[in-house]
C-alpha cells in the first residue's frame, strides 16, 4: 500500500507547516494576555436557551455525535457535549447520547461522567444515558429515531460527522417539537440540517465551538491561527488565478502550487543549475 | 530461537508452520492480556499528574511517528540504490500501526454491546416503561448473533452448513435485516419533500433566492429542463460555434440544463471548497491541539 508524503508536494507541506506555525504563535500570544475577538455564533448562543425549554418541559436533551469514527471530529463533538452536560447538570434534566461508534461510546461515557463531576452534580451520571445503539447505519437511525418519538425530546443536539441519516434524525426531532442545533463538517448534511433543524453551525465553526463556549486563551489562539490560514488559502487561490490567467495552467509556478509531481522539474532544474 | 528465526525470514506469523503460527499467536496474545492487566492497575495507582503525564507522552510521540513518516523523504536510493523509491523506513510501520486501532475499536465495540445488552436487560428485569421493546431487541440480538456466528463457521468450513441454518440466515439477513435497512432509507425521500417544503417557503429574499435558484436546478437536471428549453423554446443545444456572435453563445447557454450545470459547478462547488478549506484546516488545528496536548476538552 502507498501512502502520501510531503515529498509529493512539497507546496502542500509548507502549507501545512505555515498553517501549525501560525496556530502555535497565536496560542502563545494568546497565554501572554493578548485580547483576541471571536464573533457571535448564533446557533452556539441558542444552547442554554434549548437546555431551559427541555428544563421546563422535564422531557429529556438528546446529544449525537452521529456516526462519528474516533478522531479529531469525535473528540470536538464529545467537547461540546460536555459543555452541554455541565449545563444540564445544573438544572438536573434528563439527557441521552447516543453513539454509533463504539470507541466515541466508551470515550464518551469517561466525558460524560467527567462533566457531572465537575459540574459538582456526580450523582446524576447514570451510564444507561450514554447509549451506543448500532454501528449499522440505518439501524442506528432507526433507534435514535424511535428514541425521539418515545421520549418525546424536547432538545436535540446534533453533533459531528453525519451521512444519509442526518435528515431521519432531524425531521424526527422536529415532528417531537423539539428545538434543534446540529453541527457538522459533513457539507453535504448541511443542507438538510439547514431545512430541518432551528439552528445549524456549518463547516469550520464546529471547530471554534469549543472555543467560543470556554473561551480558553489556547483554544481562542487557535481559531485565530486557523483564520490567518484561511487569508493565506484566499491569497494563495487569487494568487494562482491571476497566475493561470497571465501565464497559462502549465506554467511552472502552477505545477509548483498544486500538481503532484511539479517538483519534480523545479528540483532537477535547480541540480542541473539552469532553467528547464 | 528456531521459531523467532523463521519469523524474521517469512516476515508473518501466517507463513509458518501451523503448530508454530498457534502457539506464537497464543503467546502473543496472552502477553498482550499480561501487559495490559499490568497496565491498568499500575495507571490507577498512580495520581492523576503521573497518568496525564504518560498519556501525554504516548500521544506527542504516536503523533510524532505519523508526522516524521509523512514529512521524511522518502526517495533514498541516491543513497540506497536498492531501496523502494515510495517509502521511507517509518512507512512499514504504518499498517501496524492502524492495526492496532482496529483492534482497539474490536475492543470497543463488545464494550458497547454489553452496555446496551446491560442496559435492556434491566429493563426487563424492573419491567421499566416499554420494556417490551427490550425483549424484542434482546430476542433479535440472540437470534441473530446465533444465525450469525454459526454461518460464518459454516463459511469458514468449521460447522456444517445444514438447510435450516441456510434458510433461517438467509431470513434474517436478507429478508428481514437488508429490507428494513431499506425501509428506513426510504424514509428520507418523504422526509426531503417535508423539509424541502417548509425551507422553501417563501417568507423572506434568502428563501426567494433559494426557491428559485432550487426550481431551476431541479427542473435543469431532469428531461423536462431540456424539453421546456430546447423542444418548447427552440433553443440552441450544445455549444455554440467557435465565431458566433455573443447573442447566439448566449442562446446556446440559456438552455435550464447550462443554467442547472453553471449553478452547480460555478457557485455551488467554489462555496462547498470554501466549506472544506474551513474544515480541513479547522481538523488540522484540532489536531495539533491534541497532539500537543493542549485541548483540554475529553482529553
Amino acid at each position: 500500500m502507498s501512502y502520501q508524503h510531503a515529498q509529493d508536494n512539497w507546496f502542500a507541506a509548507i502549507v501545512i507547516g505555515f498553517i501549525a506555525l501560525a496556530v502555535l504563535v497565536n496560542i502563545i500570544r494568546a497565554r501572554m494576555g493578548a485580547q483576541l475577538y471571536i464573533r457571535r455564533i448564533p446557533g452556539l448562543d441558542a444552547i442554554d436557551e434549548a437546555i431551559g425549554r427541555s428544563t421546563e418541559l422535564g422531557r429529556p436533551v438528546t446529544m449525537i455525535p452521529g456516526m462519528t469514527a474516533f478522531g479529531v471530529v469525535a473528540v470536538q463533538a464529545l467537547t461540546i457535549f460536555k459543555y452541554i452536560t455541565k449545563q444540564i447538570a445544573r438544572f438536573a434534566t434528563p439527557m441521552r447520547l447516543l453513539s454509533g461508534d463504539p470507541t466515541v461510546f466508551a470515550v464518551a461515557q469517561e466525558a460524560i461522567y467527567d462533566a457531572y463531576n465537575e459540574a459538582g452534580r456526580p450523582d446524576l451520571y447514570d451510564a444507561d444515558n450514554i447509549r451506543f445503539l448500532s454501528d449499522r447505519q440505518f439501524a442506528f437511525a432507526s433507534g435514535v429515531a424511535g428514541l425521539i418519538q418515545r421520549e418525546r425530546v424536547a432538545a436535540s443536539f446534533m453533533f459531528g460527522e453525519f451521512f444519509a441519516e442526518s435528515l431521519i434524525f432531524a425531521e424526527t426531532g422536529n415532528m417531537v417539537g423539539a428545538i434543534q442545533i446540529a453541527g457538522t463538517v459533513s457539507f453535504t448534511q448541511v443542507p438538510f440540517f439547514v431545512a430541518a433543524c432551528d439552528y445549524t453551525i456549518i463547516g469550520e465553526e464546529f471547530y471554534a465551538t469549543s472555543a467560543y463556549l470556554s473561551r480558553e486563551p489556547v483554544l481562542l489562539g487557535s481559531l485565530v491561527g486557523q483564520d490567518i490560514a484561511k487569508l493565506l488559502f484566499a491569497l494563495t487561490t487569487l494568487g494562482g488565478v491571476v497566475a493561470a490567467t497571465i501565464a497559462g495552467t502549465d506554467a511552472p509556478i502552477i505545477k509548483l502550487l498544486g500538481q503532484p509531481g511539479g517538483w519534480d522539474a523545479f528540483w532537477s532544474s535547480v541540480l542541473k543549475g539552469g532553467g528547464q | 530461537m528456531h521459531m523467532l528465526t523463521n519469523l524474521m525470514a517469512q516476515q508473518t506469523i501466517w507463513q509458518l508452520p501451523e503448530g508454530s503460527r498457534v502457539l506464537l499467536a497464543t503467546l502473543i496474545v496472552l502477553g498482550a492480556f499480561v501487559l495490559i492487566l499490568g497496565l491498568v492497575p499500575v495507571l490507577q495507582t498512580l495520581p492523576p499528574r503521573g497518568r496525564r503525564a504518560i498519556i501525554v507522552t504516548v500521544t506527542f510521540l504516536a503523533g510524532l511517528f505519523f508526522a516524521a513518516e509523512f514529512f521524511l523523504p522518502v526517495d533514498w536510493t541516491a543513497i540506497f540504490p536498492k531501496d523502494d523509491p515510495k517509502r521511507n523506513f517509518l512507512t512499514p510501520a504504518i499498517q501496524p500501526a492502524q492495526n492496532v486501532l482496529q483492534i482497539i475499536g474490536a475492543l470497543a465495540l463488545g464494550l458497547g454491546t454489553f452496555g446496551l445488552v446491560r442496559l435492556h436487560m434491566r429493563n426487563v428485569v424492573q419491567k421499566r416503561t416499554q420494556w417490551g421493546y427490550s425483549v424484542v431487541l434482546l430476542v433479535a440480538f440472540v437470534t441473530m448473533a446465533t444465525f450469525s456466528i454459526l454461518n460464518t463457521l459454516a463459511e469458514k468450513q468449521l460447522a456444517t452448513k445444514t438447510p435450516l441454518l441456510e434458510r433461517g440466515f438467509s431470513i434474517l439477513f436478507d429478508y428481514t435485516l437488508v429490507q428494513l435497512d431499506a425501509a428506513m432509507f426510504s424514509l428520507i425521500a418523504f422526509y426531503i419533500f417535508s423539509a424541502a417544503y417548509r425551507a422553501f417557503r417563501i417568507r423572506s429574499v434568502e428563501a426567494s433566492i433559494l426557491m428559485f435558484t432550487a426550481m431551476v436546478v431541479m427542473i435543469g437536471v431532469v428531461p423536462l429542463g431540456a424539453y421546456i428549453s430546447y423542444t418548447i423554446l427552440g433553443l440552441p443545444q450544445g455549444s455554440a460555434p467557435e465565431n458566433a456572435d455573443l447573442w447566439t453563445r448566449f442562446l446556446h447557454s440559456a438552455g435550464l440544463p447550462s443554467i442547472s450545470h453553471w449553478i452547480l459547478t460555478a457557485l455551488n462547488a467554489p462555496a462547498q471548497r470554501a466549506i472544506e478549506f474551513g474544515v480541513g484546516i479547522g481538523g488540522l488545528a484540532m489536531a495539533i491541539r491534541l497532539w500537543l496536548s493542549l485541548e483540554r476538552g475529553v482529553t
